[in-house]
């Protein structure tokens, strides 16, 4: 057996972070009920939390931080957006926003 | 640390709530299969019998693991893949030891009253859950295919590649161009049908080793961190003590090795692919 062979047998630790997000966040028993969390919260984000956590390393590798740039992804960007409407609103209303509210 | 606690809670309704892992056998609670790191540092991995059944649980702070915060915490990688290894290597440790039925991330009771009467409520459903997952474990399979390597491995062309090629050779100018890109989808199209026609082969050929199977979706580059297409992303259930599934798998990796196939074998994975989605009534 080559040694190429063996690392292939052999490959099993650590599990990769994409493998056990998979399971984790996508299998196993779903209870619904008297429980605290509201797992469909979860659903919803599960494909964009693995795209997020298979490139984050990466990125962050190259210093980009592109899921905060992520109205789905970032509090802050929702926040944002509020912000963006505010100030369309206040532009409209003739009230030049202030320069610090700008990020 | 005890379970006593469960009840505590601040005067806002916060506190402390039990976050749930796995069910167990009762007799597991004798063999040492409660260990941290739990998914909250500050309280440990407990098994909780009741009746028939055991819980793999520990205390969460609910100031963390509640429906408001929750959403903004699973958008910080660093905080979600702590907290899912965590779930991982607790549910790893127990699986040395005995059977585990694993729930999903983030399943979490206000009290310990209330996850112990779940388990008594749905006390059937989950012995049935862990009868079928006695003594097993589940593997997990992936095959990967580079493109040139897949092409090479393929040898001998179809006629209509052949001929094609031919035309290629034949044509000049804006028409050689033209055939020249229909001999690429043609080579598309065969690279498209080995890897379908290797998945399903490798995938029949596992199941042979295993007692049930399933196939999930390929990941994409992205999140498998390879440059290779992966045609196969299968998840075994498998005897924990199994000999013959891991020799199907060296012999499969062998012999798709030739054809410029790569195999990886993970796991054991507590069998997360083989237990119901989600429990009927009792």
């Amino acid at each position: 057996m080559s040694s190429r062979e063996l690392d292939m047998y052999t490959a099993r630790q650590p599990a990769q972070l994409a493998d056990v997000l998979e399971r984790v966040l996508d299998k196993g028993i779903v209870v619904a009920g008297d429980i605290q969390i509201n797992l469909l919260d979860i659903e919803l984000l599960t494909v964009k939390i693995r795209l997020l956590i298979a490139s984050a390393d990466k990125a962050r590798e190259m210093g980009i931080d592109w899921w905060e740039g992520d109205a789905f992804l970032s509090r802050r960007d929702g926040e944002n957006g509020l912000e963006q409407r505010l100030r369309r609103l206040e532009r409209s209303a003739g009230l030049e926003p202030d320069d610090s509210s700008e990020k | 640390m005890t379970g006593h606690s469960a009840e505590a809670r601040t005067a806002d309704g916060a506190g402390l709530g039990w976050y749930l892992y796995g069910v167990l056998d009762p007799a597991a609670e004798r063999n040492d299969v409660a260990a941290g790191p739990s998914v909250d540092p500050d309280h440990e991995v407990m098994v909780l019998v009741e009746g028939r059944l055991a819980a793999l649980a520990s205390e969460v702070s609910l100031d963390e693991f509640n429906e408001t915060v929750l959403p903004e915490r699973l958008n910080d990688p660093a905080w979600l893949e702590a907290k899912i290894r965590a779930h991982e290597q607790v549910l790893e440790h127990a699986l040395d030891k005995t059977a585990v039925v694993p729930f999903r991330f983030c399943t979490v009771y206000r009290s310990e009253a209330e996850l112990r009467s779940f388990l008594a409520e749905k006390g059937q459903l989950l012995e049935d859950a862990l009868a079928s997952v006695r003594g097993k474990v589940e593997r997990g399979v992936k095959a990967f295919a580079d493109r040139d390597a897949l092409s090479a491995g393929l040898g001998t062309r179809s006629d209509a590649v052949r001929e094609q090629e031919q035309r290629v050779e034949a044509a000049q100018g804006g028409r050689k161009y033209m055939e020249e890109r229909r001999l690429q989808q043609l080579l598309d199209d065969e690279l498209a049908r080995a890897r379908s026609d290797y998945a399903s082969s490798i995938h029949a050929r596992l199941l042979e080793a295993a007692e049930d199977g399933v196939l999930n979706p390929p990941q994409s580059p992205e999140l498998s961190g390879r440059d290779e297409q992966m045609l196969l992303n299968g998840a075994y259930l498998v005897p924990a003590a199994a000999g013959d599934f891991d020799a199907a798998f060296e012999a499969l990796a062998r012999e798709y090795g030739a054809l410029g196939v790569t195999l990886e074998l993970t796991g054991p994975w507590p069998p997360y692919n083989f237990v119901p989605r989600e429990l009927g009534e009792s």
